[in-house]
């Protein structure tokens, strides 16, 4: 680049400036607020903001709900991300280069795009229908519910259950409809990934009498290792959210004896239920601390990997 | 899964090595692998479109007729449960909120987001890391945390002399700000990792070809991006369509609602009013066009992807 | 209803606020400074926001004893649940606007009140009118410790409707102000009327021969034969509400030990839940868990979707408020034949303190005024209006429900017949009508504090023991958290 050194930095500021600022003013700006009323008790209903110190942390740390929400929330953190990122990365492989090769393409499956477009529908749909139709897929056999419909009418009745009425279930009812609606969209972005990968690859693997496995292995993986890291980061964030899910097919308590709460509605409950915004903005900070925790460590953890592989 | 694994595992681990190239279809095991394959792909679209369906159906059926037989066929169409939600949730007025405020929000959302990972993806400057993560720390708020100081924040932008008459509460501009702000993180995050891919070699032959800053950008490494940038578009402009805490606070005014709060609230409506199949009369018509759009989208991703394939 | 609330805070600077608006409004400070006066009187409520113009008035006089200003919008919020929004915009509005044509109705209706509104009050922004009700209502509690609430004594003091002789203090049934005050200071309207007991599907116990039951023994003796015959004998609200249960199960209590044991429930006392009358009714009702008298999946089930089976016979007995015909008046069309009833609580001993027929009856259905609302008087006037005969007859006759205005509920001729059989249950109680008011005082403590207990207790998870230790951790929660402001009450 140092051809163009020359008008290098107004350049630079001028690609930064709208995008820093538009992100400043809108989106930092009320969360270094958020973390002044941390420090507030605040009914959120009035502009009078108490003082009150560290208080609302002290609390947090004698909430029993809360640590409830907290338990979800790492059940989330660890099942979802590596149930979706491993249904998304086979079943994207099977669409870009799982087909038969004729000759010596390397082809998807047939109808790929078809299932990739089926694959993709959840993403379209928003968060609160998606729950709304779960509700239902989970609610007792009498009240609709689908699957236990489903599993009379394939003699298996017995595996019946009351699904949301049973606090044991709650927060793995949570993980299904969640990887539920995130597959899709791996699929379609590990998808871009490995077809931006030169086909050429592929045709050397296949003379050297690579298996799929192997392929899979040795040729896609890694050269989509890249996308699959920025996928697991984001993924890990969604499932520290979950809270259209559980406020819509829980509720706000998080559900029988609150089995299924999580941070993000804990925060709101605390908010907009309990007007208690101190303690909500609380809970958000301690939500923050604890995904920068998280995303540092998946990078820590993913990078030495991907050293390992290359 | 894992079972599949293991099994595929078993015979391609057979397969001979001196078996250089493998005729289509050659090898029983290759076979049963494809067919094991084919059977995950089609459970995996049922199970993806088994519930989907059944709210359409049910989109169909008299209120009546869900309540009885909710696993049912619908014995007709009841057109009037699309009437319910078309008047009583105002969807037309909400669709076309949504196309506009989701058609400034998206154009704004890729360009400056673009060129802002395009930046920090390829220039070295002081700060250059730190930018970088102040964006993508913005992937670990959680929204509810800034909802109330975003409501006061928006509320002043009203106040600011000359352009605030476009700002403020109500505006459509504010809400696709709004949604600008809360997409970059990702966006930045995302296509930095995707501009960093780009080889250097084009870019040093537009250099050499005389390219400034601003044309490398937008005649040569734009263009390069368009795969990236078609799948993050898709993935912006379903986020902005299904959005639905930030407008709640933002557009608070009935006729500036966007449709997925119109949804919302034909959603809440029928906890008390059991009107569900009104509800999914209103999740099929605000379905439709984004189903649509998405097919387009699709073929584009495609078409994109081909091209790049192409060169 | 003889619930006074005890002052616990000095109620001087309220008295003082009223005063001056009193003043302002009758005309003796009437002058450049009068309305200056009521302004600065009714901003109170930590507005800093410097907006706080001086609300628009006209002049007071006997066809307008509110003062109200006749031509500045009035924007009012309705909430659409249960009772829609038709009883707002086809009776109150008509009635209001014939006598104030230049009034301009901003008609808002909503299903989330605190989340469209919760962030305007903050602004010192809200509307004018605010029906806060429903899943997302604002704490009304929280709201009036905040000072967002404007002193409703004018519309209480002010002549009625339809009389000019008698204050609309006078027209309401007693206990309604007293309901949505704080320290003497109303600021909340109780508009509906509401009797609590037990739903039960009256042709099914007609056909079948079964007699309502009077004590808890004929209800285990009659859940018998009802499950003998494949039916389900009780539902309840299901994952979304098992606090409904609380009803009968406090409700019970009292009849059986008296009223007074619900005070100190209320003034959170220690041991207030470990009463034996509250115990031997937690047990009963839990007991409906162990004979098996639930429908099944009850507990998994949404509100909605166990009391539509109910009223489509899947069930016999269900506890809620008098709304609940109009609530599920959908699927009651549906069968013609299906009739609902609504009956007073069985006794648990043949000894109880109190007759069979007391029944738990509130006003309900809050209506409030924020302190910020740009045209307060205009807003009061509207609950004038609607606490007219006709308004409240209208609505009666609307969404099936009674109102707080005595009269009315006198004239009105109830065509719905679960609402008349809740009015009879009404009237058969005469004095023995109980309340409790925890719920009010405390939203969080009923849900999902105890809410939860009970929801615990209805699956046989907990012991009747455990559930009172629970719902005495609860209220110790309460008790011991410095930032709500504790209410009391003697009788």
């Amino acid at each position: 680049m140092t051809a163009l050194r020359h008008g290098k930095y107004p350049f630079i500021l001028a690609f930064l400036l709208p995008p820093v600022g538009i992100y400043a003013l809108y989106m930092l700006s009320p969360y270094v607020q958020a973390i002044y009323i941390s420090l507030t008790r605040w009914s959120g209903l009035s502009a009078t903001q108490t003082f009150i110190g560290f208080d609302n942390y002290v609390e947090m740390w004698n909430d029993d709900q809360l640590r409830t929400a907290l338990r979800n929330n790492l059940i989330l953190l660890v099942v979802v991300p590596v149930l979706t990122l491993f249904l998304g990365l086979f079943f994207a492989s099977m669409l870009n280069v799982g087909g038969r090769r004729s000759g010596q393409a390397v082809t998807g499956v047939r109808g790929s795009s078809v299932y990739k477009v089926v694959y993709f529908f959840p993403q379209v749909l928003p968060h609160a229908i998606t729950a709304i139709v779960f509700a239902y897929v989970f609610a007792p056999s009498n009240a609709g519910g689908i699957l236990n419909n489903l599993l009379e009418a394939v003699g298996l009745g017995r595996l019946t259950q009351l699904w949301i009425g049973e606090p044991k279930y709650l927060v793995w009812i949570i993980v299904v409809v969640m990887t539920w609606g995130f597959v899709g969209f791996y699929v379609v972005l590990f998808s871009a990934a490995m077809q931006s990968i030169p086909r050429d690859i592929y045709e050397a693997a296949l003379l050297d009498g690579s298996s799929r496995i192997t392929t899979f292995r040795k040729v896609t993986l890694p050269l989509v290792w890249d996308t699959v890291q920025v996928g697991w980061v984001y993924m890990a964030i969604q499932a520290m959210d979950g809270f259209a899910f559980v406020h819509i097919m829980l509720g706000v308590n998080g559900g029988v004896q609150g089995a299924g709460d999580v941070l993000g509605v804990a925060i709101y409950r605390a908010a907009f239920a309990e007007y208690d915004f101190g303690y909500a903005a609380a809970i958000g900070v301690l939500l923050l601390l604890l995904t920068m925790t998280i995303v540092v460590l998946f990078m820590r953890v993913l990078r030495r990997e991907r050293v390992e592989l290359a | 899964m894992t079972t599949t694994q293991a099994e595929t595992r078993e015979p391609s681990s057979e397969a001979p090595r001196n078996h250089r190239v493998r005729e289509p279809g050659v090898g029983i095991g290759g076979k049963a692998i494809g067919l094991l394959n084919g059977g995950f792909l089609l459970f995996w679209a049922l199970i993806t479109t088994l519930p989907l369906l059944w709210a359409i159906l049910s989109s169909f059926k008299t209120n009546g007729e869900f309540r009885t037989n909710p696993t049912g066929l619908p014995s007709g169409i009841e057109w009037t449960n699309f009437a319910r939600a078309w008047n009583a949730a105002n969807i037309g007025q909400y669709f076309i909120n949504s196309v506009i405020v989701v058609s400034m929000s998206l154009t704004l959302t890729m360009l400056f987001g673009a060129m802002g990972a395009y930046v920090l993806a390829r220039y070295d400057f002081p700060g250059n890391r730190l930018v970088y993560f102040i964006f993508v720390g913005g992937l670990m708020l959680p929204v509810f945390l800034a909802l109330v100081p975003m409501f006061f924040v928006v509320r002043n932008t009203g106040n600011i002399p000359l352009i605030g008459g476009l700002l403020g509460l109500n505006s459509y501009l504010s809400l696709a700000l709004v949604y600008v702000a809360f997409s970059m993180p990702f966006t930045v995050f995302f296509l930095t990792a995707f501009f960093r891919t780009l080889p250097n070699s084009v870019a040093e032959a537009g250099i050499m070809d005389g390219c400034s800053h601003f044309s490398l950008f937008f005649r040569i490494m734009l263009p390069m991006a368009k795969p990236g940038i078609i799948s993050l578009a898709l993935f912006n402009f379903l986020g902005h369509w299904n959005q639905y805490v930030l407008p709640l606070v933002i557009m608070q005014d009935g006729d500036k609602r966007v449709l997925a709060q119109g949804l919302g609230t034909l959603a809440a409506n029928t906890g008390f009013r059991a009107d569900y199949t009104a509800l999914f009369a209103g999740l099929v018509i605000a379905l439709l066009p984004v189903l649509i759009v998405y097919l387009l989208f699709q073929r584009q991703v495609q078409a994109g992807l081909t091209a790049g394939v192409l060169k | 209803m003889s619930s006074s609330i005890e002052r616990t805070t000095s109620g001087m600077s309220s008295t003082r606020r009223t005063f001056l608006q009193r003043m302002a409004i009758t005309g003796v400070a009437v002058g450049p400074g009068g309305a200056f006066l009521a302004s600065c009187a009714t901003s109170g409520g930590g507005d800093d926001e410097g907006d706080s113009e001086p609300e628009p008035q006209g002049d007071v006089s006997d066809d307008n004893p509110l003062g109200i200003p006749e031509d500045e919008p009035l924007e009012i919020y309705i909430f659409d649940g249960g009772f829609g929004d038709e009883y707002a915009t086809d009776v109150h509005q008509p009635i209001f606007s014939e006598k104030w044509p230049d009034v301009e109705i901003n008609h808002n209706a909503a299903v989330d009140i605190g989340g469209e509104l919760q962030a305007r009050f903050v602004a010192g922004d809200p509307p004018d009118f605010v029906n806060n009700s429903g899943d997302g209502q604002m704490d009304g509690a929280q709201l009036i410790t905040d000072g967002q609430l404007y002193d409703l004594s004018d519309l209480f003091d002010a002549p009625s409707w339809d009389d000019p002789e008698v204050p609309v203090r006078d027209t309401l049934i007693p206990g309604t102000i007293e309901m949505g005050s704080r320290d003497g200071t109303p600021y909340v309207l109780n508009y509906a009327f509401t009797v609590f007991g037990l739903w039960y599907n009256k042709t099914l116990l007609d056909e079948n021969g079964w007699t309502v039951p009077t004590t808890w023994q004929e209800m285990m003796d009659l859940c018998a034969e009802i499950k003998s015959a494949g039916i389900a004998p009780w539902v309840y609200q299901g994952v979304t509400a098992p606090r409904y249960m609380n009803w009968p199960l406090l409700t019970m209590a009292a009849k059986l030990a008296g009223p007074e044991i619900l005070v100190p429930v209320d003034n959170l006392e220690e041991g207030a839940w470990g009463h034996e009358a509250i115990r031997e009714s937690a047990a009963a009702l839990r007991s409906l868990k162990e004979n098996d008298y639930f429908l099944p999946g009850v507990e998994g089930m949404e509100f909605r979707d166990a009391q539509g089976l109910w009223a489509r016979g899947e069930a016999v007995f269900c506890p809620s408020g008098s709304w609940l015909e109009n609530e599920e008046a959908d699927a009651i069309a549906e069968d013609e034949t299906f009739e609902l009833a609504m009956m007073p609580e069985p006794l648990l001993s043949e000894d109880a303190v109190m007759p069979l027929e007391t029944v738990r009856a509130t006003a309900g259905e809050p209506y409030i005024v924020p302190a910020d609302a740009k045209n307060p008087r205009a807003a009061m006037e509207y609950m004038r209006a609607m606490l007219s005969v006709e308004g409240a007859r209208g609505f009666s006759e609307t969404v099936t429900s009674l109102t707080s205005v005595a009269a009315a509920n006198e004239e009105v001729e109830i065509s719905a017949p679960g609402l008349a059989s809740a009015q009879e249950a009404l009237n058969a109680a005469g004095e023995n009508v109980i309340n409790w008011l925890y719920p009010t005082w405390y939203p969080t403590m009923e849900n999902p504090g105890i809410d939860q207990a009970t929801g615990a207790l209805l699956r046989a998870d907990i012991t009747v023991d455990e559930w009172v230790q629970q719902c005495e951790a609860v209220a110790k929660e309460i008790r011991e958290d410095d930032s709500v402001v504790k209410q009391t009450r003697e009788a």
